[in-house]
């Protein structure tokens, strides 16, 4: 089985109101894939109940072949699937260093030592100038995230993911709030890092340049169901997604 | 030299020198208030791990105080001599009790989560002051022998007030060294992290409330230290330590001296002491005047008096 992740009839609902039903999917180590869909089709929500935010009232979560359905979202962090958020999440007055020193904390088990230096942790140290370097960030980091710009937040972000050397990576709506340059650097970047590592990227965009320059594979989210999935070809003749959805964006 | 002046551990040192030498040069009563100072200023900085770097604004730190205090009380009256015993036992109960509060209170956020401090903090008042059998009530526990130090062969007393002095300079020295080192820690910098963003600690794998129950033991645990000296002090153990407003004292000293800074709350404890002194001086109501010297404080102070001066000066970032 080479699946990292598998999604099975996933469904949530908020009281009687059902924001997602049914999904199913499987991605294969690897390959980039993307979940699109117009505001309101229940992507944030997908993402919050296979990552731990809530646990999801109907179907099941696995990675890499174990399930891990309603785990907490640090336990779903331990079991190698990590997230970003559509609104930066970091930690604003800590220094880009540090922001990036506290998951390997974590990762070494060290987040209950309450003794010894952690600057002067060599492993953590060397690994956490590695993660800056591969993203790029690297020269600032002794700056205060606080102090940073908007398209560096987000890489910092990318940075604190990717610490924890996770299996599969979750990143809501990366390019969000970007301006071009950012957005094509960010591409240019997932791109590298899907072809370096081992980590398989799950993306969801409402860019659809984004989605269609980096995405092997798309599914399509309308209406809390799944309405299509494919290769990026597929997806563009797919007669019920034009009409749902890329048809309003392509002719507007 | 500016290098030097810069080094972090330049000031406190300097610092733990004058405070060495001050009976030399100050009055007994002097003394005294020093002692009250150093002790409130152990309390005010144990509290501030859990608000200046975790995020969590506990209103019921009395309970901890209190809770040291009446072991002394307790030890000492039924006989025990052995300091180190009773500065353990202190520490060890109000471990133990803050585990149990911080496990129910430790999921609440900000007003919540001082509320819900606050209430235990009336719950243990309540006991402090209705069980009268153990308790001593209203009255409290008074401490009639103090327990005495072997040393070389001398047996060391602390009913001379600079005696007793050095003893709480030594415990709350110890006190502070490790507190600093456990702010300084792997553990301190997931604390900062969590006071930063909770959520963003949870999704790279680290269990928030787990880590805000160690952070709140560890808290108690100091507090209650800080509370077996203070029954030392005052050879008393009253229920008005864990009364809702004592647990405010380590919040305005925290907010005056600044919870940005680690020394911050000590230095909060000193002014807030001094001002008393000079304040009682002319008039009863000396929280008015408290009052009217807090607001401006946190007006102009956001980082409290410490906190900003020391930031003007080096021109540190707040960490």
């Amino acid at each position: 089985m080479t699946d990292v992740l598998r999604i099975e009839n996933l469904g949530h609902s908020y009281g009687k109101f059902k924001v997602i039903e049914d999904i199913s999917l499987s991605i294969s180590k690897g390959e980039m894939s993307a979940l699109i869909g117009p505001n309101g089709a229940g992507k944030t929500t997908f993402y919050n109940a296979i990552s731990g935010h809530f646990p999801p009232t109907r179907g099941k979560v696995f990675l890499n072949g174990e399930n891990i359905t309603g785990f907490a979202a640090h336990r779903v962090v331990d079991k190698g699937m990590c997230r970003s958020f559509q609104i930066t999440n970091i930690f604003a007055a800590l220094t880009v260093l540090e922001n990036v020193i506290s998951p390997l904390i974590i990762q070494q088990r060290k987040h209950f030592k309450i003794y010894g230096n952690v600057f002067k942790d060599k492993q953590i140290i060397e690994r956490a100038m590695l993660v800056l370097e591969q993203i790029g960030i690297a020269d600032r980091a002794d700056q205060v995230v606080a102090n940073l710009a908007y398209g560096d937040k987000r890489l910092v972000e990318m940075a604190i993911v990717l610490a924890r050397d996770p299996s599969v990576v979750l990143l809501d709506e990366p390019t969000a709030g970007m301006n071009p340059e950012e957005t094509e650097n960010m591409i240019k970047l997932i791109k590298k890092l899907a072809n370096n590592s081992g980590t398989t990227f799950f993306i969801t965009e409402h860019d659809m340049k984004v989605v269609f320059s980096l995405a092997e594979k798309i599914y399509v989210l309308h209406q809390g169901h799944l309405l299509a999935q494919g290769s990026p070809g597929e997806i563009r003749s797919n007669e019920h997604v034009k009409e749902a959805y890329l048809g309003r964006k392509v002719h507007a | 030299m500016m290098k030097l002046l810069r080094h972090k551990l330049f000031g406190p040192t300097v610092l733990a020198v004058l405070l060495f030498f001050a009976p030399l040069i100050i009055s007994t009563y002097s003394v005294m208030i020093l002692s009250e100072i150093l002790i409130m200023g152990l309390m005010a900085i144990s509290f501030n791990l859990l608000l200046g770097y975790t995020g969590l604004l506990s209103f019921g730190q009395g309970a901890f105080f209190g809770l040291g205090a009446y072991c002394a009380a307790l030890m000492l009256q039924a006989g025990y001599q052995n300091l180190f015993l009773i500065l353990l036992v202190g520490m060890l109960a109000s471990l133990l009790a803050s585990l149990v509060v911080g496990f129910f209170s430790v999921r609440l956020d900000e007003i919540f989560f001082a509320m819900i401090t606050l209430g235990f903090g009336m719950l243990f008042f309540s006991i402090a002051h209705n069980w009268l059998d153990v308790t001593g009530g209203s009255d409290g526990l008074p401490v009639f022998v103090l327990p005495s130090l072997s040393l070389l062969g001398n047996e060391i007393t602390f009913y001379e007030p600079t005696r007793m002095y050095y003893l709480v300079f030594g415990i709350v020295l110890l006190g502070l060294v490790l507190l600093w080192l456990i702010v300084h820690s792997p553990f301190g910098l997931i604390l900062k992290a969590m006071r930063e963003n909770k959520q963003r600690v949870s999704f790279v794998g680290g269990n928030v409330r787990l880590l805000r129950i160690v952070a709140f033991a560890i808290s108690g645990a100091f507090t209650g230290l800080a509370g077996v000296l203070f029954c030392l002090f005052n050879s008393m153990a009253t229920p008005e330590f864990m009364h809702w407003s004592f647990s405010a004292k380590p919040v305005i000293m925290s907010i005056i001296g600044g919870t940005g800074v680690f020394l911050g709350p000590l230095f909060g404890a000193g002014i807030f002491f001094v001002l008393e002194q000079i304040i009682i001086q002319y008039t009863e109501n000396w929280m008015l005047f408290l009052g009217i010297v807090l607001v401006p404080i946190v007006l102009f102070f956001p980082q409290g008096v410490f906190g900003t001066l020391r930031n003007k000066i080096f021109k540190q970032g707040v960490k």
